[in-house]
């Protein structure tokens, strides 16, 4: 009989370390945090949370909270579990109130880019605490990125660990683009509608792709994204031209082969036109450094890069 | 126009109208079920059995965050949304009914007057240039930047269409008919340039709110609107004897007593207004301006005492339906509710058209 | 009363009618007649308060048309019109009841009704009530709008008032003889209850038997006035429609003809 009480009591107190270890890692969810819009957020349930941008997704998959994400927006396209397995509220420019509600998370976190303002108007003075997540296209901007998101979701240290991959993966990055000599010339499409393309100029995301891939941008004459024109199309002679992966209207590659400004390009001629996934490459994701570096890889065969510690 | 011994079927819809007090009582009723619907449907699944309690968090004495959450979707989501809807709804299908009526055309609509360019167009260049050159101009307004925008753009272009259309004191319908489809293609060619220079997500932006959505709605634009609806139903009943003359021709009007210039920038004056209002607090919905008010007149026929409260009522009644369906189809996401209407709409005008006949226009 | 004096209209530098004096008396039916163009719609206009004369000036009643709101002529004076194009479903009832659109009418409801039927019934439409309008010949319409003058009068009038005046435009256009009789019948009976009944007749054999005073206009002037017998003359008439006209001559043996006042309704 004393040997049956020391087995419960055993038993109780290794209960009750187990219960205070995880009510530990729980209530360590309980915190204020201060978002990229600058407002005090009081954070007292992680359980059931709403991740709004394709890119806050993947990272929330990437720091394995994914269990506790109830729903996601249409702009979460990877990992492919995010849409096939979680609640869609819609495009992220154009949420529904009720509809996010009634999804009930104990915790919204969404990019800036959230909308329309009176639906994140009425999110935001809900009771349910609402973080909007900073959002710097920049390869430190990644890293600050995760860590915010890390910092919220009390996942700190696995935040840091992908925090400085990220960074690592950078700043290789960085190295070998110094040993660039003459670096290509890079044209990124858009899209492609009755033989006229959408390029990517300065100050967008595919622009800043470019750069870190060690390209230059040949349409950087533009702003933003923009038709082309048919003559100025002659003049850009890039030697490589970067799309999206193709959608319902077929492969991109076909598209761009109508275009006929660009015929006489280089990058036609060699055939040198290189598809990558759209989040994968513009999402300023915790994947960022990687596409990135596929992106070189794609430009320079002939650099021979190594590739980075991460793993798939 | 000879009448060939035309028999007097009864599919002829001379005589099978229904009486105005059937119209409008059987439409004032559908209007109290569609607007219960509208506040008891919604993808929380929340019914207005939680009315009692959303009142007491509202009043503050529940404090529970069950009782907070039902205030926050009764109180601060659906019922604004379902009051602005009603507004829109039918303020787009008065609108489409005086502008048949002013020029005697079932087939006119209210974007005619070029109200609804101008404010797509304001609403672009918001929308485009926000953020960029019109940022100190527009910041300040907040999020009433878009709707602030979209308003004075339509009244703009409605005000310079009428003093094109007005010269030598008298305003020709035929000019202003004219004026209002270039300057809609002046703004259309405006709001492509705009377009042309905004990145990926502005256009985003633009094409959903070309799309028409209830989404936004809130308490400050419902009491936005307030003043609006008022203006319509002060104007309105003046402005159904005139319209009723005007359906013999200008002349015949005036014979009749009815003061032409008043009425004709009466009807204009009203039309800018309500179709701004709409359109700055829901983007460009179509459909309900021509649709409604034939609906209307082939049930009652082409009176105005019955077309424009009915169509009133009518328009309210299918923008709060199309707006549950927005709602409640995709959840948790939410469709645009231009295409839902036009969804119902359609088979619905089709069939009547079908029944009753095209209302004997030649 | 309804006068003209002096009347000139003027119009992008044509001069439509110049210098015409001419009166409405009530208890009188005086019939326009002329060669087309020679301003007869255009007078009818500057009666009716639609145009405003270039110079010259219309009283009505003593006063100044111009001072008139057009709510107050509608209470005084009604115009059938020569045709209107209506491409809205209404019934001929509905577009009778038109006439008591005018503002300030405060009729009951069922006197207006009864008033209604009454003068559909004077028109010989009663049949025809509840078609559409769309669907009637242009005979049966221009029926319609007289019955929709009729009614505006009927309902405007009061008994102190003065009495009101009926403008008619080609009232007996595209109308069978039978209706051409019975149109011109009311318009004579209207203007023997008292009211200043002025109407553009395109046929000289009905003006003659129906007019109480003719006048002719000939390029927007006043060619003639007086009685028909007065009026239509060989010379004025020859003169006024620019060929060789003869009036009272019978055609040659053997070949009919059917005048107005010889057509009995029944």
């Amino acid at each position: 009989m004393f040997f049956k009480s020391t087995l419960y009591a055993g038993i109780a107190c290794l209960t009750l370390a187990v219960s205070l270890a995880a009510g530990a890692i729980e209530a360590r969810a309980e915190q204020t945090i201060v978002d990229a819009g600058g407002r005090e957020v009081k954070i007292t349930d992680t359980s059931r949370i709403l991740s709004i941008g394709g890119d806050v997704t993947e990272i929330l998959y990437a720091l394995h909270v994914d269990d506790q994400i109830i729903a996601v927006d249409s702009t979460s396209q990877f990992p492919g579990d995010a849409l096939s397995k979680k609640e869609n509220v819609g495009y992220l420019r154009a949420l529904s109130a009720e509809g996010v509600l009634s999804t009930n998370p104990t915790l919204i976190i969404a990019a800036g880019d959230a909308g329309p303002p009176p639906v994140v108007a009425v999110l935001k003075s809900s009771s349910i605490p609402y973080i909007q997540v900073p959002d710097d296209k920049t390869p430190e901007g990644v890293a600050a990125k995760i860590r915010f998101i890390a910092k919220v979701v009390g996942r700190e240290a696995a935040g840091e660990t992908l925090a400085k991959d990220v960074d690592r993966d950078f700043a290789l990055l960085a190295e070998q683009r110094a040993k660039i000599k003459s670096p290509k010339r890079a044209l990124f499409v858009l899209s492609v509608q009755n033989g006229r393309a959408t390029i990517g100029g300065a100050n967008t995301s595919a622009d800043a792709m470019l750069k870190l891939a060690g390209a230059e941008n040949a349409a950087a004459g533009a702003t933003g994204y923009k038709p082309m024109a048919d003559e100025a199309g002659v003049d850009l002679v890039p030697d490589a031209i970067v799309t999206m992966q193709g959608g319902p209207s077929g492969p991109p590659t076909d598209g761009i082969m109508t275009v006929k400004a660009l015929a006489q390009s280089p990058a036609i001629k060699n055939r040198r036109i290189i598809e990558m996934n759209g989040l994968y490459l513009l999402g300023f994701g915790p994947r960022c450094a990687r596409a990135a570096r596929e992106l070189m890889v794609a430009l320079y065969p002939e650099l021979a890069l190594k590739r980075a510690s991460t793993a798939e | 126009m000879t009448s060939e011994a035309l028999p007097l079927t009864a599919r002829r819809a001379g005589t099978h109208r229904l009486s105005p007090a059937q119209v409008i009582g059987g439409l004032a009723v559908l209007l109290v079920v569609a607007a219960i619907a509208s506040l008891s449907l919604g993808p929380t699944g929340i019914t207005l059995s939680s009315l009692p309690r959303a009142i007491g968090a509202a009043l503050g004495t529940h404090t529970d965050a069950a009782a907070t959450r039902e205030q926050l979707v009764l109180l601060d989501i659906r019922l604004p949304r379902t009051l602005l809807g009603m507004f829109v709804g039918a303020s787009l299908a008065i609108a489409g009914a005086i502008m048949q009526g002013l020029f005697r055309n079932p087939l006119a609509d209210p974007g005619l007057i070029g109200v609804s360019s101008g404010a797509a167009l304001a609403a672009v260049a918001t929308i485009a240039l926000g953020n960029g050159i019109a940022a100190p101009l527009l910041r300040p307004l907040g999020i009433y930047a878009l709707p602030f925008a979209a308003f004075f753009g339509g009244i703009i272009t409605t005000m310079v269409l009428v003093a094109v259309a007005g010269r030598h004191g008298q305003l020709m319908v035929g000019t202003l008919l004219l004026a209002g489809i270039a300057l809609g293609a002046l703004s259309g060619a405006l709001t492509g340039l705009i377009a042309y220079a905004s990145d990926d997500r502005e256009l985003r932006d633009l094409t959903f709110w070309s799309m028409g959505s209830l989404g936004g709605a809130n308490w400050p634009k419902v009491f936005a609107v307030l003043p609006f609806a008022v203006l319509i139903a002060l104007m309105a009943p003046w402005l159904i004897r005139g319209l009723n003359g005007f359906l013999l021709g200008e002349s015949e009007a005036f014979h009749l007593g009815i003061n032409v210039e008043r009425t004709k920038r009466a009807a204009i004056v009203t039309t800018a207004a309500s179709v701004g209002a709409a359109v700055a607090m829901a983007g460009i919905i179509g459909f309900v301006g021509i649709v409604v008010p034939h609906v209307v007149r082939l049930l009652a026929g082409p009176d105005h005492r019955v077309v424009l409260p009915g169509s009133a009522l009518l328009g309210a009644v299918l923008m709060l339906v199309a707006d549950i369906v927005a709602r409640l189809i995709v959840r948790p996401a939410e469709l645009p509710i231009g295409i839902v209407m036009a969804a119902i709409g359609t088979p619905v005008f089709l069939h009547l058209v079908m029944k009753r006949g095209i209302g004997g226009m030649e | 009363m309804l006068t003209a004096h002096a009347a000139t209209f003027r119009i992008n530098g044509k001069t439509l009618v110049s210098d015409i004096d001419i009166t409405v008396p009530p208890g009188k039916l005086v019939v326009l007649v002329g060669p087309n163009g020679a301003g007869k719609s255009t007078l009818l206009r500057l009666l009716s308060g639609e145009l405003k004369a270039t110079s010259g000036s219309i009283e009505l009643d003593g006063r100044a048309l111009g001072s008139f709101s057009a709510a107050e002529l509608a209470r005084r004076r009604a115009v059938v019109p020569q045709s209107t194009a209506l491409s809205f479903p209404f019934t001929v009832r509905e577009v009778v009841m038109l006439g008591a659109t005018v503002p300030g009418f405060t009729s009951a409801p069922e006197h207006v009704e009864r008033l209604a039927s009454d003068c559909i019934r004077t028109v010989g439409l009663l049949a025809l009530e509840h078609r559409l309008f769309t669907q009637l010949s242009g005979g049966e319409r221009q029926r319609v709008h007289i019955a929709r003058a009729m009614l505006q009068l009927a309902i405007a009038e009061r008994p102190d008032d003065a009495p009101a005046i009926l403008l008619l435009d080609e009232p007996t256009a595209s109308l069978d003889l039978s209706h051409q009789g019975v149109v011109l019948e009311e318009a004579r009976r209207q203007a023997r209850e008292g009211r200043a009944v002025l109407a553009i007749l395109h046929d000289l054999n009905l003006a003659a038997v129906f007019a109480d005073e003719l006048v002719l206009l000939s390029d927007g002037r006043v060619a003639a006035r007086g009685t028909p017998a007065e009026v239509l003359r060989d010379d004025l008439l020859s003169r006024a429609y620019g060929c060789e006209v003869r009036t009272n001559i019978t055609p040659a043996a053997g070949v009919p003809f059917v005048l107005p006042h010889a057509i009995r309704n029944r």
